[in-house]
């Protein structure tokens, strides 16, 4: 390998570039899947009752409270959600949220790091995130396109849903800042309910539908789409990674053939050939995804904050495995070639 | 003197029928320890498929390959192949040596493939009787072209065969290079105890043989 370090550095080079993009495009699914959904893996819930007709999106879905009734489950809590704007009483500052609300004692209600649980109405709970957009403690701010107004009382650990950093609050709360006319009792509307462990208590399941929690999380919006997309471009690239293995390895191997005879000749077999192929092919491969994923977590740390990017170690040791393979598959696509080469060519 | 290898009434013939060629006609043939033989023939005589059956890498039509006493053409593939390696040193035509592997290198290879370690002392005797002390660390296309027959003949002699196999081994070197050569390989099938047989068009380099076959087509005859 030391004498042919141009050609070999240039496959290690490309592999360096495929192995580059598919971490990026790994570190991007995965922020993106992390916005649409960390609210959602914190609850740790494990399924969601929609109404019927909501073509199982939450934001479309409106039950009453009291359809609460019909479900059990170790833990169930209801859920309502508000899409808009958080700003201060002087719009210094505005932000889109995605707001939350449930029971104050409810499983889904995030545990606090700064202030109190909300004990009282008006109260919001904002992820910590936001304290660095200029929200703070005690501060008296707007929600929503109402003028109602609502008091920070606490902060927890930073979480997303639908890209946008959350608020919790309670269900009359937010009813109120909705500006619903049934802002008390029962009969409040909410999205939808969440539980672990739930089911319906009987075959009475009111306009309620039952959904897993996978289920649930494929059908927010957009989740599927971009999901599919970047993984679907990553697949390519382990089959072009293949490919480029595969044929560099295939033109050495004819480039070698006289070679191989010679060794062959000598009594040096198929399968030694084929090792050193392959410890070729591997070492080459490591080379570029080391290097790879060295460039990818360096260019983590300088990337703007807004560009949702996360690294999950144990998708990206896949990935590298998955990229590995492509390179012993690749140079293993060479076995026929270097089986049939006749010795005898070597001599006469 | 028992011969290390034989070739006893071997027949190869390619394709049927018509077109059936045959390359050798009830060829005898034998070599023993410490003896240096030729094969002499022109081109297209049979010599190529001679040293190929006696090598194992073809199977005659008829007849038998024994090397040290053992049929060659009965064994599996692999067996040949081990024999290939453990028994026969071969030195061919152009360089047979790794282009990307230094002269020492080439030899670490042999004790690589053999799974021992380096006979470094081995190496450094072989490599001053063929006098390449100097080029030790050099790779082949720095080396002249007797210097790299001479590597051939160390490797060859290297894993300690029972017979050398030499195809052509100065068809790419001037008169007096191909003489040095041949005079060396002479030189250590003798110092050595080696059976060493050597495949050739020139009919000038025969004078340092022990014994010489003459072949045309097909027809060995041993003079």
């Amino acid at each position: 390998m030391r004498h042919e370090k141009l050609r070999y550095g240039l496959l290690s080079g490309v592999l360096l570039l495929i192995a580059l993009v598919v971490f990026m495009l790994a570190g991007l699914a995965n922020g993106l899947s992390n916005g649409n959904r960390q609210a959602i893996d914190n609850w740790q819930a494990t399924d969601v009752y929609l109404a019927q007709n909501a073509n199982e999106t939450l934001s479309a879905s409106q039950v009453k409270l009291a359809d609460q009734s019909l479900i059990k489950g170790d833990q169930t809590a209801p859920l309502a959600t508000l899409s808009g704007t958080l700003r201060t009483a002087k719009n210094a500052h505005k932000t889109t949220v995605s707001a939350l609300a449930t029971t104050r004692n409810s499983f889904i209600m995030p545990k606090i790091v700064s202030g109190h649980r909300i004990n009282g109405q008006n109260q919001l709970l904002i992820s910590e995130s936001l304290t660095t957009d200029g929200y703070k403690l005690g501060q008296t701010v707007r929600l929503g396109t109402t003028t109602k107004t609502v008091k920070i009382v606490g902060t927890y650990a930073s979480s997303t849903y639908m890209i946008s950093p959350t608020v919790y609050t309670d269900i009359a709360t937010l009813n109120r800042l909705k500006a619903m006319p049934v802002t008390s009792g029962k009969q409040q509307t909410v999205n939808g309910f969440v539980t672990k462990n739930g089911q319906f208590k009987t075959s009475d399941h009111g306009s309620l539908q039952r959904l897993t929690m996978a289920t649930f999380i494929n059908k927010l919006p957009g989740y599927s789409a971009e999901q599919l997309t970047l993984n679907t471009m990553i697949y390519f690239l382990f089959a072009i990674a293949l490919a480029i293995i595969g044929i560099f390895m295939f033109v050495l191997t004819l480039q070698k053939q006289a070679l191989f005879g010679v060794l062959k000749v000598q009594g040096i077999g198929t399968n030694h050939i084929l090792a050193a192929l392959l410890t070729q092919s591997i070492a080459m491969a490591l080379i570029g995804i080391v290097i790879g994923l060295g460039i990818t977590v360096g260019l983590a740390q300088i990337m703007p904050a807004g560009l949702p990017f996360a690294i999950n170690w144990g998708q990206f040791g896949l990935y590298g495995l998955a990229l590995l393979a492509a390179a012993v598959v690749g140079a293993l696509l060479s076995w026929r070639t270097v089986a049939n080469i006749d010795p005898a060519v070597a001599i006469g | 003197m028992t011969a290390v290898l034989a070739l006893q009434q071997i027949n190869k013939q390619f394709g049927h029928g018509h077109t059936a060629v045959t390359a050798l006609k009830d060829a005898n043939f034998e070599v023993s320890a410490g003896q240096f033989v030729a094969i002499i023939g022109p081109s297209g005589s049979g010599k190529s498929t001679f040293l190929t059956i006696a090598a194992g890498l073809q199977t005659p039509t008829s007849g038998q390959v024994l090397l040290n006493g053992t049929e060659l053409a009965t064994q599996s593939e692999k067996a040949r192949l081990a024999y290939r390696f453990n028994e026969i040193g071969f030195i061919l035509q152009s360089s047979n040596l790794i282009p990307f592997l230094t002269v020492t290198e080439q030899l670490k290879l042999v004790d690589k493939m053999a799974k021992r370690s380096f006979q470094a002392k081995r190496a450094q005797t072989l490599l001053a009787e063929l006098a390449l002390t100097e080029v030790a660390t050099a790779y082949p296309n720095e080396l002249s072209g007797g210097e790299r027959q001479r590597v051939a003949i160390v490797r060859a002699l290297y894993n300690d065969p029972s017979v050398i196999l030499a195809d052509e081994p100065t068809a790419s070197l001037d008169t007096p290079r191909s003489i040095d050569v041949v005079e060396r390989l002479a030189k250590e099938a003798h110092q050595h105890h080696k059976a060493i047989v050597m495949v050739t068009h020139d009919q000038r380099l025969i004078g340092n043989c022990d014994v010489v076959y003459k072949i045309e087509d097909g027809v060995m005859t041993k003079q």
